[in-house]
C-alpha cells in the first residue's frame, strides 16, 4: 500500500513544517516579537477619507464636508490616566469624570486609540497638541466631519448621519460595515450610504517606549466617498422652504416632462448638524415633538386628497364616456343620496367638466361618480399608480391607500353603499395618498398624458445617471380628456369665481386644482397642485399644508413662490 | 500496564483528555480577565462540553461503526435539513449565520456535516460488487470515481461556503480528494480532477464575499490591511514569536490577556497557548496531536474491512487538515478561514465532533477482528 505511505509521510512532515514554523518564529524571530510585545509597540492610526459631497443641479455644494479634530487616548499605562485627564479636563474645560466615563465606555483594546472628545475647535487642538510633549499618550487626530452650510435647507432630502444602530448593523454587516460607524438616516444620505460612504485607511507603526515613532509597518490609503449631484436647484429649494415658511406641510417643484425634483421641502424640518455629536437634549426634542421634524410629509405622511381626486374622477368619467363635453349637471347646493344629503360648498347652477373643475363643483362630481361606480374610479387610481410606492429613491415612502367595494367587504365585513361612492368621488372617505403621488397626477395634465417616475440623483461621481433614473410610461388617455382637463385647471385660475383665482396676478399662467380635505379632528387639509407656465409648463407644483384651512391658504403659499420663481428669472 | 499502552482505546482518550485539558487551562487563561458574566462562564462551559464529549466518546466507541453504513443516506438528509435550516435563518435574519440556537446551545451543523460527509464518501467508495470482493472504485470511470460523489459533496458544500465558512467549505474538498487518493481511484483522474477545480479557481473568485476575498488578499500580504484582516494575523505572530524557549507562563501572556489578540479562545487559541508555554509547550502540543493523528491510521491500516479503513483514515486526516490550517493560520502561513483547532478551541460543536470522530475511531479498531 503505498498510497498510504506516502500519507503518512506527507503528514509527518507537514507536522515538521509546523514545528519549524514555531522555532522560526519563537526562537529566530523570537526577540523582535518580544520587544514588539513587551512594549506593546504597535500604533494604529487611522485615516479617514471625505464621506461623498451633495451638490444641486448646477453643481453648488448642498453639503460638503470641514475638519473637525478629535482628542484620542491610547490607554496603555493606566497609572497616568488621572494626570492625562486633568490636563485635558482644564484645556477642554469638561470634568475629569466625564472624560474618564467615556474613556471606559470606548474602550477596545490597549493598543488601539480612544476617542474621549469629538469635534474641538482648532484653538483647543493647538493647545491640547502641546501637551503631547508631557503625555506621549495623547493623539490628535484631524477628521472630516459633515458641513451644512444651508443649515436646515433640505434636510428630509438630504437626511443625517449618525452612529449606526443594532437594526441596522445586522443587515449590512456582510457589506463592510462595523459598530461605531457612521452612516445616513433618512434621505438621500441613507439611501445611497453604499456610494457616499469612505473607505477608512490606516497606518500601523512602530514606536519606541516614548511613543516616538519609529518605523511603519503597514499602511492602508483612505479612500474617498463618491460624489453626488442632485435634480435639486438650491434658488428654488431656498424659495419653497421660505414660502412654506413654518407652516406645518409640504411642497414639491418636479419637472413636468423628467420627472426631476427641482425642491423638495417638509415642515418642520430639522438641522442635521446637531446629529454630528453625541446625543443630546436637542436630539431627543427631535424625536420626541409631536409634529415629528423628522417625517418628510411629501413623501412618508399620507393623506385624505380632497378635490385634488376630481382630476381622476374627470379622467375616469371622460375617458369611459359616461361624461363628455356637453354633459351638465345641475348644481343646487346639494344632493341627496337615500336619505342622506351631499353638500357643495356654492350653488354652482348648470355646470360642465371644465367648469365643474374650475369651481370644484362637489354636485357634479357626485353625479359623475354615481355613473362611474366606486369600482372604475378604483381602477383608474391605480392606472395613476396611487395606492402603492412610485418607487421614490428617498427611504419608508408611504404607499397611500384607494379603497374599493371589495376591500370593505373584506376587511370591514361592511357592504359599499352609493354615499361612500360619493365621498370617494370627490377624494374623502378612506382614500390616502401623499403629496408626491398627487404632484405626478397633475404632470400627466401638463406632459400631455405620461406619467413620470420622480427622481433625486441626477449625477453619481461625476457621471450622468438621468438616462438611467428616467422611466415614463404613456397612460394612453385621449387627447379630448386632457384638454377638457387641462382647460378646467386653467380656468380654475382665470375665472373670477374659479378656486385659484388668486393666482391670476401673476405674470406667469398658472393652471391649478385646489383640494380642501376634510379630516376628523381640527382644520381640514389644504391642498394646491398645478403647473406653470400654462403653455409648455416648466414646473408642476403640489403645495400642502397640513391642518392648513382651506385650499385658498394653499394658493397663497403657492402664489408667493411662483411669483419669487419670476423675480428670480427660474421660470 | 504495557496492554494498556497497547489499547487504543486508552491511547486515544488518554491523548484527547489531555489536550482537551491544556485547552481549557488556554481559554481560562484568555478570558479571566474579561469582564462580564459571559466570559465569566466560557472556561466553564468548556469543561461541561468535554465532560459530554466524553460520554459521547464512550457511546460511540461501544457501538458498532458498521451501524453507520446503514443509516448513511439518513445522516446525509440530516446534514443537507440542517444546513438548510442554517441557510433559511440566515435569509430571515438577513445575514451570516453559521449556527442556530437549540436552548443556550448554539448549534453548528457544518462540524458535523464533515462528519456525515466524511462517512457517506466512505461507504460510496467500498461498495465490492457481488461476485468479487476487490472493490469496486479501482474500476470505476472518471463519472462515477468522481464526479458522481462530487455531485452529492457539492450541494452540502455549496451551502457551508454561502453561511459564508469558507474554511469549512475547502475542507470538505480537501477531505473529498485525500479519500479519492486512498480508495485506489486511478491517479490519472485524480489529476484531471485537480487541475479542472484549480482552472476553475477564477470563476469561484467571483461567488466569494467580499470579505472573504479581503481576507486571501490580506493572506497574501497582511500589511495592506493593518487595522482589519491584518491585524489579527499580526497580533497573533507576535504573541507566538513573544513566547520564545520556554513562554511567558500560564496566566502571565501579555497579547491575548490585555485584548490585543480578537478571538484569542477560539480561532486563535494556538496563539494564546504558545505565548504562555513557549516552544516547549507548543512541541509537546503537536506531539500530541502527532501522536493522535498516529494512532488513526495505525488502526486504519490494520482493518481489513474497507468501509471501516476508509473511515479511520478519512478521520485521521480530517484531525490533520483541521490542525495543520488551525495552526498555519496562528502562524500566519494560512488564510484567517475561520476553522476551530479541535479539541482546543473553545466551542461545544466542534468538541462534541471532535470526540464522536474518535469514538467512532476506537469502535473500528475494536471490531476489526469480526471481519
Amino acid at each position: 500500500m503505498s498510497r498510504i505511505k506516502i500519507v503518512n509521510l506527507l503528514i509527518i512532515c507537514t507536522f515538521l513544517f509546523l514545528g519549524l514554523s514555531i522555532v522560526n518564529l519563537q526562537i529566530i524571530q523570537g526577540k523582535k516579537f518580544k520587544t514588539l510585545s513587551d512594549k506593546n509597540c504597535i500604533r494604529i492610526m487611522s485615516q479617514e477619507g471625505c464621506r461623498g459631497k451633495i451638490f444641486d443641479r448646477e453643481g453648488l455644494p448642498i453639503v460638503d464636508n470641514e475638519l473637525s479634530y478629535d482628542l484620542m487616548l491610547l490607554p496603555q499605562d493606566k497609572r497616568e490616566f488621572d494626570k492625562v485627564l486633568l490636563a485635558v479636563s482644564k484645556v477642554l474645560g469638561t470634568t475629569q469624570k466625564d472624560l474618564k466615563d467615556t474613556l471606559k465606555k470606548s474602550f477596545v483594546a490597549s493598543s488601539l486609540p480612544v476617542a474621549i472628545a469629538k469635534n474641538i475647535d482648532l484653538k483647543k487642538a493647538i493647545a491640547l497638541e502641546e501637551l503631547k510633549s508631557d503625555f506621549p499618550n495623547i493623539i490628535i487626530q484631524p477628521r472630516p466631519i459633515r458641513h451644512y452650510p444651508y443649515g436646515s435647507l433640505a434636510s428630509h432630502v438630504i437626511g443625517y448621519l449618525s452612529e449606526i444602530d443594532h437594526w441596522r448593523l445586522t443587515k449590512l454587516q456582510d457589506y463592510g460595515y462595523n459598530t461605531k460607524d457612521i452612516v445616513g438616516f433618512g434621505g438621500i444620505e441613507e439611501k445611497y450610504d453604499y456610494y457616499l460612504r469612505q473607505d477608512e485607511g490606516g497606518l500601523l507603526f512602530e514606536v519606541d517606549h516614548r511613543g516616538k515613532f519609529i518605523r511603519v509597518l503597514g499602511f492602508r490609503a483612505p479612500h474617498n466617498g463618491k460624489n453626488m449631484q442632485l435634480t435639486l436647484s438650491l434658488k428654488a429649494q431656498k424659495i419653497v422652504e421660505q414660502g412654506l415658511a413654518d407652516k406645518k406641510g409640504a411642497v414639491i417643484l418636479m419637472d413636468p416632462y423628467s420627472g426631476e425634483i427641482i425642491a423638495m421641502a417638509s415642515f418642520p424640518n430639522f438641522n442635521p448638524s446637531v446629529f454630528t455629536g453625541k446625543l443630546t437634549p436637542s436630539i431627543t426634542n427631535l424625536f420626541n415633538n409631536p409634529d415629528a421634524p423628522l417625517i418628510n410629509r411629501a413623501i412618508n405622511g399620507t393623506y385624505p386628497a380632497g378635490s385634488i381626486f376630481k382630476l381622476i374622477v374627470a379622467t375616469a368619467g371622460l375617458e369611459t364616456g359616461k361624461i363628455n363635453s356637453s354633459t351638465t349637471f345641475l348644481c343646487r347646493g346639494s344632493i341627496f343620496v337615500g336619505k342622506q344629503e351631499f353638500a357643495c360648498w356654492d350653488t354652482h347652477n348648470y355646470q360642465d367638466i371644465t367648469a365643474a373643475i374650475a369651481h370644484s363643483c362637489n354636485v357634479f362630481f357626485y353625479k359623475s361618480g354615481l355613473l362611474l361606480g366606486a369600482q372604475t374610479i378604483h381602477d383608474f387610481s391605480l392606472r395613476f399608480n396611487l395606492s402603492k410606492p412610485i418607487p421614490f429613491e428617498l427611504p419608508y415612502e408611504a404607499s397611500g391607500f384607494v379603497p374599493s367595494p371589495l376591500w370593505k367587504k373584506i376587511y370591514k365585513f361592511k357592504n359599499w353603499f352609493d354615499g361612500d361612492t360619493v365621498n370617494f368621488s370627490i377624494g374623502q372617505g378612506d382614500l390616502l395618498v401623499t403629496p408626491l403621488q398627487m404632484a405626478r397626477v397633475v404632470a400627466v395634465f401638463a406632459n400631455s398624458g405620461y406619467l413620470v417616475t420622480p427622481y433625486l440623483v441626477k449625477g453619481l461621481d461625476q457621471r450622468d445617471i438621468s438616462n438611467h433614473q428616467r422611466k415614463i410610461v404613456n397612460l394612453h388617455l385621449k387627447p379630448r380628456t386632457l384638454n377638457y382637463i387641462a382647460q378646467g385647471l386653467r380656468n380654475a385660475v382665470l375665472d373670477p369665481k374659479g378656486t385659484g383665482h388668486v393666482l391670476s396676478g401673476l405674470s406667469i399662467s398658472v393652471a391649478g386644482k385646489t383640494g380642501t380635505a376634510q379630516v376628523s379632528h381640527g382644520q381640514p387639509h389644504s391642498w394646491f397642485t398645478g403647473f406653470f407656465p400654462y403653455k409648455n409648463p416648466k414646473y408642476v407644483i403640489c403645495v400642502f399644508l397640513e391642518n392648513g384651512g382651506p385650499g385658498y391658504y394653499a394658493c397663497v403659499v403657492a402664489k408667493q413662490i411662483i411669483e419669487q420663481m419670476a423675480n428670480e428669472g427660474l421660470i | 500496564m504495557k496492554d494498556l499502552f497497547r489499547n487504543s482505546y486508552f491511547i486515544i482518550l488518554l491523548i484527547s483528555l489531555l489536550i482537551a485539558s491544556i485547552g481549557i487551562l488556554s481559554i481560562y487563561s484568555s478570558t479571566y480577565q474579561k469582564e462580564g458574566k459571559f466570559w465569566q462562564e466560557i472556561s466553564r462551559r468548556q469543561i461541561l462540553w468535554v465532560f459530554i464529549g466524553v460520554l459521547v466518546f464512550i457511546i460511540f466507541s461501544n457501538l458498532n461503526y458498521r451501524w453507520l453504513w446503514d443509516c448513511t443516506y439518513f445522516l446525509y438528509t440530516m446534514a443537507l435539513f440542517f444546513l438548510f435550516l442554517v441557510f433559511m435563518l440566515g435569509q430571515v435574519r438577513l445575514g451570516a449565520q453559521r449556527w442556530f440556537k437549540i436552548g443556550w446551545f448554539n448549534f453548528q451543523p457544518s462540524e458535523f456535516v464533515k462528519l456525515i460527509i466524511l462517512i457517506f464518501l466512505s461507504r460510496y467508495f467500498s461498495k465490492k460488487s457481488t461476485d468479487d470482493i476487490s472493490l469496486l472504485c479501482a474500476k470505476f470511470g472518471i463519472l462515477r470515481a468522481i464526479i458522481l460523489p462530487f455531485l452529492f459533496i457539492i450541494v452540502p458544500m455549496g451551502f457551508i461556503i454561502e453561511q459564508p465558512d469558507l474554511g469549512s467549505g475547502m475542507m470538505i474538498f480537501f477531505l473529498f480528494i485525500c479519500l479519492l487518493y486512498f480508495t485506489g481511484v486511478r491517479l490519472r483522474y485524480i489529476f484531471v480532477f485537480l487541475s479542472a477545480s484549480f482552472l476553475a479557481m477564477p470563476l469561484l473568485w467571483h461567488f466569494l464575499r467580499d470579505y472573504q476575498r479581503e481576507r486571501l488578499l490580506v493572506f497574501l500580504n497582511p500589511n495592506i490591511d493593518p487595522l482589519g484582516a491584518g491585524y489579527t494575523v499580526i497580533q497573533s505572530k507576535i504573541a507566538i514569536g513573544s513566547g520564545s524557549l520556554l513562554g511567558r507562563g500560564w496566566l502571565s501572556g501579555t497579547q491575548s490577556q490585555l485584548h490585543f489578540l480578537p478571538e484569542s479562545h477560539t480561532d486563535f487559541i494556538f496563539a494564546t497557548f504558545a505565548e504562555q508555554w513557549g516552544l516547549a509547550g507548543s512541541i509537546i502540543l503537536l506531539a500530541l496531536y502527532y501522536l493522535l493523528i498516529r494512532q488513526g491510521i495505525l488502526i486504519a491500516r490494520k482493518t481489513s474491512d474497507c468501509f471501516g479503513r476508509l473511515l479511520a483514515f478519512g478521520i485521521s486526516f480530517l484531525l490533520a487538515i483541521q490542525i495543520f490550517i488551525n495552526i498555519a493560520m496562528n502562524l500566519g502561513l494560512a488564510p484567517v478561514v475561520g476553522l476551530p483547532l479541535p479539541l482546543m478551541s473553545y466551542g461545544g460543536s466542534s468538541t462534541l465532533a471532535t470526540f464522536i470522530a474518535l469514538g467512532i475511531l476506537v469502535s473500528i479498531d475494536k471490531r476489526r477482528a469480526v471481519f
